[in-house]
């Protein structure tokens, strides 16, 4: 049994558009305490851990545990046309259908198949973190929309006080300064100086989707290792990404 | 032709692009034929150059692989060596094939019926020697791994994977699962639009993933029983397979009577050209060699240029063009990570 309402569907939208960035078909592990998923995209070079507890919804019922794959591409479709109306969904564990009802001005339900269940469990990478820095998600979206503009890779560096990114293109290049106590950067703890290289085209619209979502984002990596982006929800739950660097060869 | 156990293996579609960082065993002779078959003017003459050797196995080979490693996939070829001599009643049966379709080419041909002689055509596709020579030149210069399989390539290919030197190994024949390739990728040198042959219509071709250990969990049968049931369906040792049994009805009696040998009494007319343990043995115990080196180096421009474009006429702006976007892409994808390695 599981059967949840939320009465402005918005918020629930933009989690769920945050997460098909990386993931088109999602297995949703349901309890009583609430839903998560944790997902690699299928090049397995992100990451995405997220959940959503009883209390963050306006209505929660679930019965034991269980697995619901959805395809989310389709489901968002469905929110789209909500607005700010409530919505609410119901497994019809028979059928294997989820029932979407969208009530407003008037009151429609869809219903859409739910798909096989991965059988896979997506462990957490083991990454000791020397730099964590708190920004403004909209802070950090700026710099890489800055960075995209002369280049697809962005290099991140943490020393002392400051956050450098730069990015150099077969033409242009690009050098942005963040500095801790400014607008963008709220705190920085550096343990040691570190760098590592990312994908603009993972890194700028994992941070684009999830900034409709939050406004401040913990930053945690490591030379040459993963970065970790933790964005604080406003209901209980989390949203955080990683994603593997690119490392320079020969 | 290989064992068709299309209807009753589950399997799952993948893009290639997702396949980056992975390496592929390329079953070297099925991915040629398939170019020799398929690259061919309108009425069905095969690439050529100015003297008159065929050039389709080579532009199949050259622009196939460019693509596969500039998506970052790392590509082995494996050719074969020498047949096991139990496929003697298959080799005789494709060449009396060939020969049919090579009198219906030219009839059809002569009268005019183009369609159809590009489909005659088509069958008559011969593999010679100098064609496994021309690809292994071309892949030396590509920087390409290719390894010589002292039998059948499908065999090594499945060894390669077994070893962990290999990720998958492509084939369009589902042999190399009862060779015991852990995963088997399909659809991977041909994919995109495809014609039916004799009917205007095209399919869309996906590459796909078999995986042995899912096959067998599904089917609830054992390697062996896999094995057993491409012997009952026909394989490239029996062509013909037992008259009258399809891979479901082969599946049903195989569980139900626990092995081949329990199962022949019940079936009448059940002949096979040689006998069926020997089958099984080549599938369960291949002759493989562990005689080979995999290494990816960038390609040698200038040589390949001088071959293709110097020696086989291909066009020189082409071939350098696909050189370029292949070393880009493939040193692209070296720089990048998987998430995987900080399992």
């Amino acid at each position: 049994m599981f059967s949840v309402r939320v009465a402005d569907a918005r918020a629930f939208r933009d989690i769920l558009s945050a997460i098909s960035t990386l993931v088109d078909e999602g297995t949703f592990y349901i309890t009583e305490e609430g839903i998560r998923l944790r997902a690699m995209d299928p090049s397995r070079v992100a990451m995405v851990d997220f959940a959503m507890n009883k209390s963050a919804f306006d209505e929660y019922v679930s019965s034991g545990e269980l697995k619901m794959c959805i395809d989310i591409g389709e489901l968002l479709k469905l929110l789209r046309r909500a607005g700010r109306e409530s919505v609410e969904l119901f497994l019809d564990e028979e059928t294997g259908q989820l029932k979407v009802t969208i009530r407003g001005k008037y009151t429609r339900t869809f219903s859409m198949p739910t798909l096989e269940a991965s059988e896979e469990e997506v462990p957490t990478p083991r990454i000791t973190f020397n730099v964590k820095a708190t920004l403004t998600t909209d802070g950090l979206h700026q710099a890489l929309e800055d960075v995209s503009l002369v280049s697809e890779h962005v290099r991140i560096e943490a020393e002392g006080d400051r956050i450098v990114m730069n990015a150099k293109g077969e033409l242009m290049g690009v050098n942005i300064e963040l500095d801790k106590g400014s607008d963008a950067l709220i705190s920085l703890e550096v343990k040691e100086p570190s760098r590592a290289t990312f994908s603009l085209s993972y890194l700028s619209e994992i941070v684009k989707a999830a900034a409709s979502t939050s406004d401040v984002v913990t930053m945690e990596f490591s030379t040459d290792m993963p970065i970790r982006l933790d964005f604080k929800q406003q209901y209980d739950g989390k949203l955080i990404y990683y994603l593997a660097p690119r490392i320079e060869v020969e | 032709m290989g064992v068709d156990l299309k209807d009753i293996v589950p399997k799952e579609e993948v893009r290639l692009k997702d396949l980056s960082g992975k390496s592929i065993a390329i079953d070297a002779y099925n991915a040629l034929y398939q170019f020799l078959a398929i690259i061919r003017q309108p009425d069905g003459t095969p690439l050529k150059d100015h003297t008159g050797r065929v050039t389709s196995h080579l532009s199949g080979l050259f622009y196939r692989t460019c693509n596969l490693l500039e998506m970052g996939i790392k590509v082995i070829y494996v050719f074969d060596g020498v047949p096991p001599a139990l496929k003697e009643a298959e080799i005789k049966r494709r060449a009396r094939i060939k020969e049919e379709a090579l009198k219906k080419y030219e009839a059809a041909l002569k009268e005019g019926r183009i369609e159809e002689a590009r489909m005659y055509a088509q069958m008559t596709s011969r593999l010679k020697d100098y064609m496994a020579d021309d690809a292994k030149r071309l892949l030396t210069l590509m920087g390409v791994p290719w390894v010589q399989a002292p039998s059948e390539g499908e065999a090594q290919a499945a060894y390669l994977v077994k070893r962990g030197d290999s990720d998958y190994c492509a084939s369009q024949d589902y042999d190399s699962l009862l060779f015991g390739a852990p995963r088997l990728l399909r659809n991977v040198t041909i994919s995109g639009r495809r014609k039916l042959p004799r009917k205007k219509v095209y399919v869309e071709v996906v590459p796909e993933v078999v995986e042995l250990d899912r096959v067998l969990r599904e089917l609830g049968i054992t390697h062996e029983q896999l094995v057993d049931i491409g012997i009952l369906i026909g394989t490239d040792f029996n062509p013909e397979g037992v008259k009258g049994i399809g891979p479901k009805k082969a599946l049903r009696l195989i569980k139900e009577y626990g092995s081949l040998e329990k199962a022949l009494p019940t079936l009448k007319n059940a002949t096979f050209p040689v006998e069926p343990s020997k089958i099984r043995e080549i599938f369960l115990h291949p002759e493989v060699t562990d005689n080979y080196t995999i290494k990816w180096k960038d390609p040698d421009v200038e040589g390949v240029v001088n071959f293709l474009c110097g020696e086989r006429d291909f066009s020189e702006s082409r071939v350098r063009k696909a050189l370029e976007k292949t070393i880009k892409g493939s040193r692209e994808a070296r720089e990048r990570t998987t998430l995987e390695a900080w399992f």
